[in-house]
């Protein structure tokens, strides 16, 4: 059964910049200046990336998810086919 | 294997969170934080109101890259929710499950589901029918479930029966009174009274 489902934003999409303090990945939940849980130091080797959607995650996170999905996959929070934004 | 990290911070953050939301996440046992107990209060207005339900929580080793697996140990009448198991019927538990939503938000959707049941998606045909066809006998049942099954005084159900026997009524109409009228016992002696 369905049951709309109220998203929990964290961010304006509008805001996001390298230096914020306080924006954190939707997927494992650090903060983006810090890293992804499988890395253990932050910096340059553990990027974030943006979907065509302006949602931002650890690349290592959104890749994982990607890789979990049979079909196409959608974005985390706004559920738009997930695209890489070029 | 599970991120416990981050099931670490959802577990925080739910617990600041518990005098608004009502929700509350706890492990079973501290050693292990993929078998977790969940509880939400039933929803005002609902025949689930008053009671508090429980859920059993366990997460799968790709957690939060797939949908934790909840059911419910106590027992409900919900046309999405097995009377039997305890198995729920909700799609972000299933296909529809993102890793941007966390074990709190999943509770949510689970109360906001007691608010808003489905029959034509059912886990249980049995309640689902009786909703379709007979709503006030559903609303009924689902609230003696509720008195006997979600609350700490539900131990008090029997005691009701036996009251009523006592008074000469038939322990079977007494107890099919009592869930008519979801558990009162005044209501009950007056159906009896009147039948
Ligand atoms: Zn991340
Ligand atoms: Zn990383
Ligand atoms: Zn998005």
């Amino acid at each position: 059964m369905k049951v709309k489902i109220l998203l929990f934003w964290w961010h304006a999409v509008a805001a996001w910049t390298w230096d914020a303090q306080d924006e954190t990945c939707g997927i494992c939940r650090m903060a983006f200046d810090g890293c992804c849980p499988d890395c253990k130091l932050p910096g340059d080797d553990c990027p974030l990336i943006w979907g065509a959607c302006n949602h931002a995650f650890h690349l290592h996170c959104i890749l994982k998810w990607v890789n979990s999905q049979t079909s196409q996959a959608h974005c985390p929070m706004c559920r738009r086919e997930w695209q890489f934004k070029g | 294997m599970v991120d416990f990290a981050r099931v670490q911070k959802e577990l925080q953050e739910c617990s600041r969170d518990i005098e608004r939301s009502g929700i509350k996440v706890v492990p079973k046992s501290d050693a292990n934080l993929a078998c977790l107990l969940g509880t939400i209060p039933g929803p005002i207005g609902t025949p689930y109101e008053g009671g508090t339900f429980q859920i059993d929580i366990s997460l799968p080793d790709a957690y939060p890259f797939e949908p934790p697996k909840m059911q419910f140990t106590t027992k409900v009448w919900h046309p999405n929710i097995s009377s039997q198991s305890g198995a729920i019927c909700l799609d972000i538990l299933k296909d529809q499950w993102s890793p941007a939503l966390t074990l709190k938000t999943a509770l949510l959707s689970v109360q906001a589901l007691l608010s808003a049941p489905q029959p034509d998606d059912p886990q249980d045909a049995v309640v689902a029918q009786q909703y379709l066809r007979d709503y006030q006998t559903f609303v009924g049942t689902a609230r003696y479930w509720t008195e006997s099954f979600a609350k700490s005084s539900s131990i008090g159900i029997d005691e009701k029966v036996k009251r009523l026997v006592e008074m000469g009524f038939p322990e079977g109409r007494a107890r099919s009174a009592l869930e008519t009228v979801g558990g009162d016992e005044n209501l009950a002696l007056e159906t009896l009274c009147s039948g």
